[in-house]
């Protein structure tokens, strides 16, 4: 499971990483990160204990910050939608790596001031992912974005629970890692 | 047995149970997993989509509801400087809450409050007209004026929010408890069937148990079966071997009387009788023959069959002991007008190991049957080397032959060739089992070779070592006793009767001894006197009954001597084989005691057991010839046995030149006797009887030889005219046994004639013999 998972992982890094490179004609790569302020609309911004900030002490990820970073996807169905819907985004274990984080928990907060305590290694355990794509498309907030947490719970059956539930928050603003 | 049935007809239910309870727990178990399945269907159900949570997304529309209305509250209140895009983020919040309340499910689970649907589509109209200006992309831009408006929309939503975010409240409170009921429903279901499944399980343990004690309890019956069946089996071999014991007894003490029986008749047969008893008295006596016979092959199997049949194989002359089988099946042959013919391939050797009764004994059987069974033609007796180191002796005859199932049953016992109820045959069936006991016995076989009208041929192939010819006189061959003469003895022979006389004085020089005869005991004890030293007799034969001095008296006069004359080695002959008379010769110092008829075999040991010089002198005496027939079983006229030993040790010629004197003297011998008789001259008489007896026995003459016993043994007292009686059978025997001789060519015809008296039996006499009634 995990290996498969690893390798569509790892060549869908690569395609986004091509597309990026087409796109931003290569002045954007995930080395980069660490240095470079965000440029467009901040989606995300992580705080607290992380050791490479790129924002006053917090690290903040734009749209193509977040599409430089290795890139996940998968089908799942959810309690929110009929069918099973594609999401495409960056893994947790990913994001944190990206930020030179090795915190317990991470507090989400959601745009309507939602908010949730997650433990990092469970997060990372269950392949929790920050999900900036709905089916291919960005994710407006009427659709619960711009930003999802989305564990695959069609494949694993153990994460379909109310708790795993409420730890998929939408609408995400923040995380603060402690 | 019957409990064994019994269990075999109660197992069939039983495992039929078996099989039921199986199923019933088989489907009590799949019970118990459908409704476990079922459960976790309706947990996983509620979890996944959230159902629980449509309570909470209410009240998330609600409070939604009213952040927009406070945001906007505050943009009417500063246009200017509230900005747009405060309101357009509340309302793109609260439009993204509407799609978790109104979709298809929350409407199934919300069918029963009736406020949903008006709500949902007050909650649609008024998304519908705020879009024209909060939409992506609006219509027109938002302004203070449409805000009034929106806001007034939207505090009209207020109550129908609120309503519907109790009434998902309540519902959900009773879904789930009705959920719990369920649960709790299904877990006493699941609680009742795994009760019932334990029931189950302890009947299904008490069936396999049942069933583990009846197969129990089947074994053990078993094991007893198969002990009582094993006790059984020991019993009835016990039985058996008890059963062959006791038949191997009986048929023993069987013929003891039997021999007396014979004997009487023959007596009878001598009493004058009227010829249609006479007839009537030969039919019983072949009768009696033919029980003789079967008697004695019940003795052999009964022998054979508790294992104490033994074989014990000598060094035999080959030739010799067909010559013997052919000269006594010779007779027969010639009585049925059958040619025998016997033949010995060259390359047969002539020395070999073999138990000679046995093998003679097999012959006999074969050729027995072979007469028996054919008519007319030739039976013949063929020897060829066999297989290697085996020798064929073959039995051939031209009679009726057998089909094949005749001869797959000839070698059962009891068994006879022919089955038929009025067979032409008599006989026990138990000759050819014991022929082919006897030949496995000594590791060969029978076979037959037969077809109906055809003949039979019988071969017996039996492994006959050959060996060297006896370089000693161990075997019981004239040539080879001719040439074993270790050392010339010499031999002082005391008798009285001139026919023992020529028989030892032949025997003697055959064996190559030097005999010295006297008369009576005075002349022996004379004899050893008067030896020069220097030439001391090495042995004495001292016979018992002599005139004037007897062998008793004459023995111990010369144990009186001073030694070595007095050492001389002394053996007993006499005809009477009582116990008595060994002892008395014992005490009268003699070593060694021999039953007249006494033959070759028997004198060559006691001259080299006794006048060897070797003379340890066992207290044993020498054994008699089994096969020497007693001296009271007159029941043929001759003892063939003897006379072939006899013949043997003089060679036929000289026998039949003894033989000839001995019956030519007989007139005078029984005239003798009546004279003594007639004067009541008992010790004359009794010693007459004596010699005629002694002498009679060693030339085969049996029937003369009992009734010279009868005579010997007559009480001093008996009345003259039963001495009388006593002799005129003593005529009969004579003169039967001559007829006997003449018919089976021991003497010549002419010696029938009452003849010439023999040399020392006295003067000529006229012939008393009276014919027989």
């Amino acid at each position: 499971m995990d290996t498969t998972r690893c390798s569509r992982r790892s060549w869908l890094a690569d395609a986004a990483s091509l597309a990026c490179a087409v796109a931003c004609a290569g002045a954007l790569h995930g080395a980069a990160f660490a240095a470079d302020a965000p440029k467009g609309p901040v989606l995300l911004s992580v705080t607290g204990a992380l050791t490479r900030p790129n924002d006053n002490g917090a690290a903040s990820f734009d749209m193509a910050q977040l599409a430089a970073l290795p890139q996940t996807s998968f089908s799942t169905t959810t309690p929110w939608y009929p069918q099973p819907r594609k999401f495409t985004g960056v893994l947790v274990r990913d994001l944190l790596d990206a930020v030179g984080s090795k915190a317990g928990t991470a507090r989400a907060v959601a745009l309507n001031d939602y908010r949730a305590d997650l433990p990092v290694a469970e997060l990372v355990k269950n392949g929790a992912m920050i999900a900036y794509l709905l089916d291919d498309q960005p994710m407006p907030v009427r659709e619960k974005g711009p930003l999802v947490i989305i564990f695959p719970f069609s494949d694993r059956p153990e994460l379909r629970n109310a708790v795993q539930y409420s730890r998929a928050v939408w609408q995400l603003r923040s995380l603060e890692l402690r | 047995m019957n409990r064994n049935i019994g269990a075999d007809s109660g197992s069939l239910p039983q495992r039929a149970w078996l099989f039921v309870m199986v199923g019933v727990l088989s489907a009590v178990v799949l019970a118990v997993a459908y409704v476990q399945w079922r459960q976790y269907k309706l947990l996983d159900t509620a979890a996944h989509f959230q159902n629980d949570a449509l309570g909470w997304s209410f009240s998330q529309l609600e409070t939604e509801q009213l952040r927009l209305t406070n945001e906007m509250q505050r943009y009417l209140a500063d246009p200017q400087h509230r900005g747009v895009d405060k309101v357009q983020l509340r309302y793109d919040i609260f439009v993204s809450r509407i799609s978790l309340v109104d979709h298809p499910r929350a409407a199934g689970i919300m069918q029963d409050q009736m406020a949903y649907q008006p709500a949902m589509a007050q909650v649609r109209a008024f998304i519908k007209q705020a879009d024209v200006v909060l939409g992506q992309p609006p219509v027109e831009p938002l302004s203070p004026a449409n805000a009034q408006q929106l806001l007034a929309h939207l505090d009209a939503l207020n109550v129908p929010l609120h309503d519907l975010s109790l009434g998902a409240s309540h519902l959900l409170y009773q879904r789930a408890t009705d959920r719990n009921l369920a649960v709790r429903q299904q877990s006493e279901l699941g609680v009742a069937l795994t009760v019932f499944q334990v029931v189950l399980l302890i009947a299904l343990a008490m069936v396999v148990l049942r069933q583990l004690r009846t197969l129990t309890e089947r074994r053990i019956n078993l094991e007893a079966l198969a002990a009582s069946l094993s006790a059984a089996r020991q019993g009835a071999e016990a039985a058996n071997r008890a059963k062959s014991a006791f038949l191997a007894n009986m048929s023993h003490e069987i013929r003891t009387p039997f021999h007396g029986m014979l004997g009487m008749m023959s007596l009878l047969q001598d009493s004058g009788l009227a010829p249609k008893q006479a007839v009537y008295l030969d039919t019983a006596r072949e009768s009696a023959h033919h029980l003789l016979t079967i008697l004695n092959d019940i003795l052999d199997i009964s022998q054979l069959e508790s294992g104490k049949l033994q074989v014990s194989p000598q060094t035999v002359d080959l030739l010799q002991l067909v010559h013997q089988v052919d000269s006594l099946m010779r007779a027969q042959a010639l009585a049925k007008g059958l040619a025998l013919r016997v033949d010995v391939a060259p390359d047969v050797p002539r020395w070999v190991r073999a138990d000679p009764t046995r093998v003679r004994q097999i012959l006999f059987n074969l050729l027995s049957n072979a007469l028996k069974f054919t008519s007319d033609g030739e039976v013949a007796l063929l020897l060829t080397n066999g297989a290697p180191g085996h020798i064929d002796f073959a039995v051939l005859d031209s009679g009726i032959g057998m089909d094949e199932p005749t001869q797959a049953r000839l070698f059962q016992r009891f068994m006879q060739g022919d089955e038929r109820p009025s067979r032409r045959t008599s006989g026990t069936g138990l000759g050819l089992q014991i022929s082919r006991d006897l030949a496995r016995l000594m590791g060969g076989d029978i076979a037959v070779h037969s077809a109906p009208g055809q003949g039979s041929r019988f071969t017996v192939s039996l492994p006959l070592a050959s060996v060297g010819a006896p370089a000693l006189s161990a075997a019981d061959s004239s040539q080879a006793a001719d040439a074993a003469v270790v050392r010339p003895l010499r031999v002082l022979v005391a008798e009285d009767h001139a026919v023992n006389r020529a028989y030892l004085e032949a025997v003697l020089e055959k064996l190559g001894h030097r005999g010295r005869f006297v008369t009576d005991g005075h002349a022996a004890v004379e004899a050893v006197q008067s030896q020069p030293l220097a030439e001391m007799f090495d042995i004495v034969l001292m016979d018992l009954h002599m005139p004037d001095m007897d062998g008793f008296t004459a023995a111990r006069t010369i144990r009186a001597m001073a030694a070595p004359r007095g050492r001389v080695p002394i053996v007993a002959l006499t005809a009477d084989a009582f116990q008595i008379s060994r002892e008395l010769a014992r005490d009268a110092g003699m070593e060694g005691f021999l039953t007249k008829p006494a033959h070759l075999p028997q004198l060559r040991e006691a001259l080299q057991r006794y006048g060897s010089g070797v003379t340890a002198f066992a207290a044993a005496d020498l054994t008699l010839d089994a096969s020497a027939a007693p001296l009271d079983e007159p029941t043929v006229l001759l003892d063939m046995p003897t006379i072939q030993d006899v013949s043997q040790a003089l060679t036929p010629r000289k026998y039949s030149e003894l033989l000839g004197r001995f019956l030519d003297s007989r007139s005078v011998v029984v005239a003798e006797l009546r004279q003594a008789a007639a004067v009541a001259a008992h010790a004359d008489l009794r010693s007459a009887a004596h010699s005629l007896k002694g002498a009679s026995a060693s030339l085969g003459l049996c029937a003369v030889s009992a009734v010279a016993q009868r005579l010997q043994s007559s009480t001093p007292h008996a009345p003259t005219h039963e001495l009388m009686q006593l002799l005129d059978e003593l005529d009969t025997a004579f003169e039967r046994s001559v007829a006997e001789c003449v018919r089976s060519g021991l003497i010549d015809a002419t010696g029938d004639a009452t003849g010439d008296a023999g040399g020392d039996a006295g003067g000529v006499r006229p012939p008393a013999a009276r014919a027989p009634a």
